[in-house]
């Protein structure tokens, strides 16, 4: 393995030069490029977020406001009447259930349904898994894609909860902070606010997302496979088609993360070069984010948005920085065999780099969306620390819509000690929290730990459902736990390293998925009740300021602690193992 | 706070320890809970280790013997806090109860007879009389007479105090002058002392809101370390670590936060101890927590910020009258004034000479002084002497006078105030009163002003009065020439904006201002209905305390806050000094290892002994209160974050290093 440094002579500018040079230092540049793009696109979006939360009309309200009034037309009187805790949720889970139950008909009995070219079909427990990962917006992706699936399946009916899943989440974020915002007891109407997310928000940008992704080279089209003729091979490879870039559009804006192919978005169909690996990850960024900047205004805390941006990036190049580092430094006992090494570039795309790799996975377990453009089971055990920690807190920033929820989870607990600490009963945007929301943060708060750890403690005790692990054993336990953090916390992404299409793991995390997406959306929406029924206090000097600098860093330290502290034993036994095991510290001795 | 130590109380108190280990005690607290059971659980595996595959070989009997001593240590020291608590709600109450004994009481039949009762057969309504030197029955208003009541048994104030007609009286209080006729406020078992009694045993039973929220977050969190440390051993396990359960069971003490779970009650408990030194009776403990939340105070002038009722120091007679004439009818108008106003001019009068008795004005009818009509004094067919506020005189005779508002004007400038007499619609001249700050009374209104909150006074005094005494007291705003329903547009106006209100009442026109304010504070010399409305009666009609209440509302949220805090963050701590010692056998983890403790049994020992001491450590600091100092939110805030949330984490590595450096040098080498 040799590597030559490009012989590129810019000696004309020192800066240029230096960027070149130092790879470690145009790495970091790289990273802050692609959060400060993505930011800005975030902030240009918010302005319209807030007016969404604020139930007022936005710029392209006029176009969209016939298709609403069409939809409300056809589901009557359900769409018009107000909803509280109990009917909003009903309502939520009901339709859900009904958009899986069609999904799961049309996936089962695909190979009876017209444009089938070349599936194979899925077994019953593969199909249960699919339909409940793209129903809570995770997308597992046990099965291989697209050959277990027609491009009827892909197209329409995945495509199709791909639009759902995100949009019933947000719909449950806007009846949330409208129970915050409104004090008339009511959470507002769950098909109103389904629908104004799909025609304001989701349908809009992915609809210029995908002419923007189509421009830049990704396939969309009806041809059932490109036949490709390799010159050093005599064979021919075909290569499935379909509708890649409307897929590709929604998958990354809607947070689902689940790739049209197997490779995801390291396959150059999905991901042909750095402007799409660049937009992808802005697209799915920006309603996460968007959301969060949104806040500020839709609460007039301008000081609260940044202060919830600050913490959010604090995290992001916390976990950037670690992954990119890992990668970068890659593992020493190659370097000490005399190889001039360049960091871990396995299973990474070279045009991409670490830097853009390490950013791209990092911002794909940040939010819940899990796409990726390199195979994390090749990455450095420092590199999947960067990517994990934000996995075992749940997603700091969240998925579309699910990132107000899960922000709120730590800053109602936050908001709940802040207050105490200072000698005041707790409140939040000027409401007091009395015992019932505190109760209901805390189910939230433990929810994702809990489906984690039982789970794998399970699944770690049966040793039949631990046979196809292939790797060493510290490693199998980051795999196994990487599985059901990014299961719980509907985020979708996998390391792998085992045969995930069983009967155990396909029902296993299915359940995992259900209770970590609906449970906490509950829990989320009873607060919002509890707190719509409440007036808001006046503004006072006295309360704790939720943009302050000491407010900022006690949320860092809650989200750190409280994420943390439910899952440093098995840390340790897994990423902190391996990472000894690779700097030599003692050779050979778990393997 | 001084506990006594004496034999009876010692035995009492282990007593209520060793009572508190019943299981059933400890469900309502979960993480004592899951420690009982971990203590049992680890009891019996000590006997049959060979069952739970404990390895006995070496030092490991001692390890197990000293983990159930110290599990049932953590245990105790919990029980023990609890008990002490307990304890003194139980002295207050046993000293309480002792007051409320069955005395006679003298009812006053409808055809006025007197019939002698027991003080336990008076009902709400009836009326009796109190002889000098007798004990009065029950709570009530004086409806007759008036007397210096010695209240010494509830307030241990020595001085007996004036009760005139309108005021309560509490039963068990003893009348040392004159004689009264009283109507009784309460039936029996409803009276004050009852109350009381009833508060400080609810607070031993009864969770606030706030510690109900934080008991359900602590067994939130409880239930998340059990999983993890269940699920441990299948970890474990699949690594090829044999798990000894045991050392789980520590993992599990030292990470559920058993030092905010094991103070937790009492520092509810001692909270309302607290108030009741403070001799106020708070209706609930949520009410002193709510004074922790307060955004706005309004206070009166006179008794918070002034010193009770201003003394006479100067007459200044209007040009034309002279001197002793102006004296002389400033005496008359003040000899059936029994207000403490009234007595000092009188007291001055004399000292200037005039000389009229109390037979001299027999023939006129007196105007007692009122809220609403701002002046007292004298009249009969030919005659009137008027004493009042200035603005209210010129209203009531429309009458001006540059030289009387030249003066008024001049003493109101220096912080007095300014009484002009009128004697037959003219004015006769100014009485100078002096009013007197509180010593003390500015570095209070200044810290309570550092907690951002707004303060009001409200003065019956004009404009130029109020505006001095705000700005030498310090106070934020004021509202001058206010009636008591005033008062009550004020709380109206906060409430409006939605802000926290705390007052300070005594008279029947300030009940409703007291009902509607978040906390209300009633003087017990007030009237029934202000003491009924407000959610706080201070026993020693001492309105400053509304700041000490406040200031205790902080403290008790502060030191929850904090040792919940504090709780969370030594986990890290002993994540550090754990992990490594259970998996002692990945010698390449020894990079966690950060304390460098060698001796895995040893640092699993030392983690726990620290964190069984640390109950015993911060059981002053929860019966006490956190060290509150008056500063911004955004200060306290810093502060505390720093001392208990960084200071939390930094204490224990250097605690648990510290105590397994003794145990070595101690010979303890396992």
């Amino acid at each position: 393995m040799s590597y030559v440094v490009p012989n590129i002579n810019h000696s004309s500018s020192f800066w240029i030069n230096l960027f070149l040079s130092n790879r470690a230092l145009s790495g970091f540049i790289i990273i802050l490029i692609y959060l400060a793009v993505a930011s800005l696109f975030a902030y240009l979006i918010s302005d319209h977020i807030a007016k969404i939360y604020r139930g007022e009309k936005t710029s392209i309200s006029r176009y969209t406001d016939k298709f609403v009034n069409f939809f409300e037309k056809i589901i009557g009187e359900e769409s018009k009447k107000e909803m509280k805790f109990r009917e909003y949720f009903k309502s939520l889970i009901i339709f859900n259930a009904i958009a899986g139950i069609i999904a799961f008909i049309f996936l089962y009995f695909e190979n009876m349904i017209p444009f089938n070219h070349s599936s194979f079909g899925m077994n019953l427990s593969l199909t249960v898994n699919t339909v409940v990962s793209f129903l809570t917006n995770t997308n597992l992706q046990h099965y291989s894609n697209p050959l277990r699936l027609t491009y009827f399946s892909q197209t329409f009916v995945l495509i199709g909860l791909m639009y759902l899943a995100p949009a019933t989440a947000f719909a449950a974020s806007m009846a949330f902070v409208r129970g915050i915002l409104t004090e008339k007891g009511n959470l507002g109407n769950f098909y109103h606010d389904f629908l104004i997310s799909i025609f304001e928000l989701f349908l809009p940008l992915s609809l210029l997302i995908t002419i923007f992704l189509i421009l830049l080279g990704i396939p969309e089209t009806t041809l059932s496979v490109l036949n490709v003729h390799p010159f050093f091979s005599g064979s021919t490879v075909p290569i499935p088609l379909g509708s890649v870039a409307s897929w590709e559009s929604i998958k990354n804006l809607g947070t689902n993360g689940g790739g049209f192919y197997g490779a995801n978005a390291a396959f150059p169909f999905e991901n042909p070069n750095w402007i799409t690996n660049m937009i992808e990850f802005t697209s799915f960024i920006l309603i996460p984010l968007g959301s969060i900047i949104s806040l500020g205004k839709v609460f007039e805390k301008r000081q609260f948005g940044q202060m919830l941006f600050g913490v959010i990036m604090a995290f992001f190049i916390l976990g950037a920085a670690i992954t990119f580092i890992g990668e970068y430094v890659g593992i020493p006992a190659l370097s000490s065999l005399g190889i001039t090494y360049t960091g871990n570039l396995v299973g990474k795309e070279t045009s991409l780099g670490i830097a853009q790799s390490s950013i791209f996975a990092v911002g794909a377990t940040m939010t819940s969306t899990g796409a990726s453009n390199g195979a994390l089971i090749s990455y450095t055990p420092l590199g999947i620390l960067g990517v994990l920690v934000p996995l075992l807190m749940n997603d700091p920033l969240g998925g579309a819509g699910t990132s107000v929820l899960n922000i709120f989870t730590f800053v109602i607990f936050t908001a709940f000690i802040a207050s105490l600490m200072v000698g005041r009963l707790p409140e939040i945007m000027r409401i007091k929290l009395g015992s019932r929301e505190i109760k209901y943060s805390t189910l939230s708060l433990i929810t994702h730990p809990l489906i984690v750890m039982i789970p794998l403690g399970f699944t770690l005790a049966y040793s039949f459902a631990m046979g196809t692990f292939v790797n060493s054993q510290p490693d199998r336990i980051t795999s196994l736990l990487y599985e059901y953090t990014s299961s719980a916390s509907n985020n979708g992404s996998e390391i792998g390293g085992f045969l995930t299409n069983q009967a155990f793991f396909n029902y296993m995390d299915s359940l995992v998925m259900l209770l970590g997406r609906y449970l906490i959306i509950g829990f989320q929406l009873v607060i919002a009740q509890s707190l719509s029924a409440k007036a808001p206090k006046a503004e006072g000097e006295n309360a704790v300021r939720l943009g302050s600098f000491p407010f900022a860093v006690t949320l860092f330290s809650v989200m750190i602690i409280v994420g943390l502290l439910s899952f440093f034993p098995v840390l340790v036994l897994g990423p902190l193992l391996s990472l000894a095991r690779d700097f030599g510290l003692v050779v050979g001795e778990i393997l | 706070m001084k506990f006594k130590l004496n034999s009876e109380k010692i035995k009492s108190t282990v007593i209520a320890t060793f009572k508190q280990f019943n299981p059933v005690f400890e469900l309502r607290n979960p993480v004592m809970f899951v420690t009982e059971v971990a203590f049992l659980f680890s009891v019996v595996m000590a006997i049959l280790p060979s069952y739970f595959g404990l390895p006995v070989t070496g030092n490991y009997p001692e390890f197990y013997f000293s983990v159930i001593i110290l599990l049932f240590l953590t245990l105790l020291f919990a029980n023990f806090s609890y008990a002490i608590s307990e304890g003194k709600s139980k002295a207050i109450v046993a000293s309480l109860r002792k007051l409320r004994k069955e005395t006679l009481a003298h009812r006053l039949k409808s055809d006025g007879t007197i019939e002698e009762v027991k003080s336990s057969d008076l009902r709400k309504g009836d009326m009796f009389v109190v002889e000098k030197n007798e004990e009065i029955p029950t709570d009530g208003e004086v409806i007759d007479g008036s007397g210096y009541v010695s209240e010494s048994s509830i307030t241990g104030e020595s001085r007996p105090v004036l009760r005139i007609v309108g005021d309560s009286v509490t039963g068990s209080t003893t009348l040392t002058t004159d004689r009264i006729k009283v109507r009784a406020s309460s039936d029996p078992g409803e009276t004050f002392i009852d109350k009381m009694i009833d508060l400080v045993n609810k607070s031993t039973r009864e969770k606030t809101p706030n510690e109900t929220a934080l008991t359900a977050f602590l067994a939130g969190l409880t239930l998340i370390f059990l999983i993890v440390t269940a699920s441990l051993y299948p970890l474990s396990d699949y690594m090829g670590i044999s798990p000894n359960l045991m050392i789980l069971i520590v993992l599990l003490i030292c990470l559920i936060p058993t030092t905010i779970g094991a103070l937790l009650s009492a520092i509810g408990i001692a909270s309302i101890n607290r108030i009741s030194k403070y001799n106020i009776m708070a209706k609930s403990g949520k009410a002193v927590e709510n004074a922790g939340d307060i955004d706005t105070i309004i206070v009166d002038k006179t008794g918070t910020i002034t010193i009770g009722d201003r003394d006479a120091k100067k007459f200044y007679p209007a040009p034309g009258v002279d001197y002793s004439d102006f004296v002389k009818y400033c005496l008359m108008a003040s000899i059936p004034d029994k207000t403490r106003e009234g007595i000092s001019i009188a007291k001055l009068a004399r000292i200037e000479g005039a000389k009229i008795s109390e037979d001299d004005v027999k023939e006129y009818t007196f105007l007692p002084f009122s809220a609403e009509t701002k002046f007292s004094g004298i009249e009969k067919a030919d005659e009137s002497i008027i004493k009042g506020a200035l603005s209210a005189i010129e209203r009531k005779y429309g009458i001006k006078d540059q030289y009387i508002e030249g003066i008024s004007k001049e003493i109101s400038s220096r912080g007095g105030t300014a009484l002009p007499v009128v004697r037959n619609g003219k004015f006769v001249g100014v009485i100078e009163l002096a009013d007197m700050l509180k010593p003390g009374i500015r570095e209070r209104i200044e810290s309570i002003k550092k907690m951002d909150i707004k303060t009001i006074m409200c003065t019956g005094d004009d404009e130029i009065t109020a505006q001095q005494i705000s700005l030498e007291s310090g106070i934020d705003e004021y509202v001058a020439n206010s009636t008591p329903m005033d008062k009550y547009q004020v709380v109206l106006l906060e409430k409006e904006k939605s802000r926290m209100v705390a007052m300070v009442g005594d008279g029947t026109n300030d009940a409703p201002a007291l009902a509607k304010a978040d906390v209300g504070l009633a003087m017990n010399s007030g009237t029934q209905a202000a003491k009924e409305a407000a959610n706080m009666v201070d026993l020693d009609n001492d309105p400053t305390k509304l700041l000490d209440v406040i200031f205790l509302g902080k403290q008790v949220l502060i030191t929850r806050g904090a040792l919940t805090t504090f709780s969370f963050a030594n986990d890290i701590s002993k994540y550090f000094v754990i992990l490594p010692a259970i998996f002692a056998s990945f010698s390449s983890l020894s990079y966690i290892n950060i304390l460098d403790l060698t001796n895995p049994l040893l640092a699993i020992t030392s983690a726990l002994i620290f964190n069984t001491l640390i109950i015993l450590a911060l059981l002053p600091l929860a019966l006490r209160g956190v060290t509150f100092r008056p500063a911004s939110v955004s200060d306290i805030l810093k502060r505390n974050i720093g001392l208990y949330g960084f200071g939390g984490v930094i204490l224990p590595f250097i605690a648990i290093k510290v105590i397994y450096m003794l145990l070595l040098a101690g010979g303890v080498t396992w």
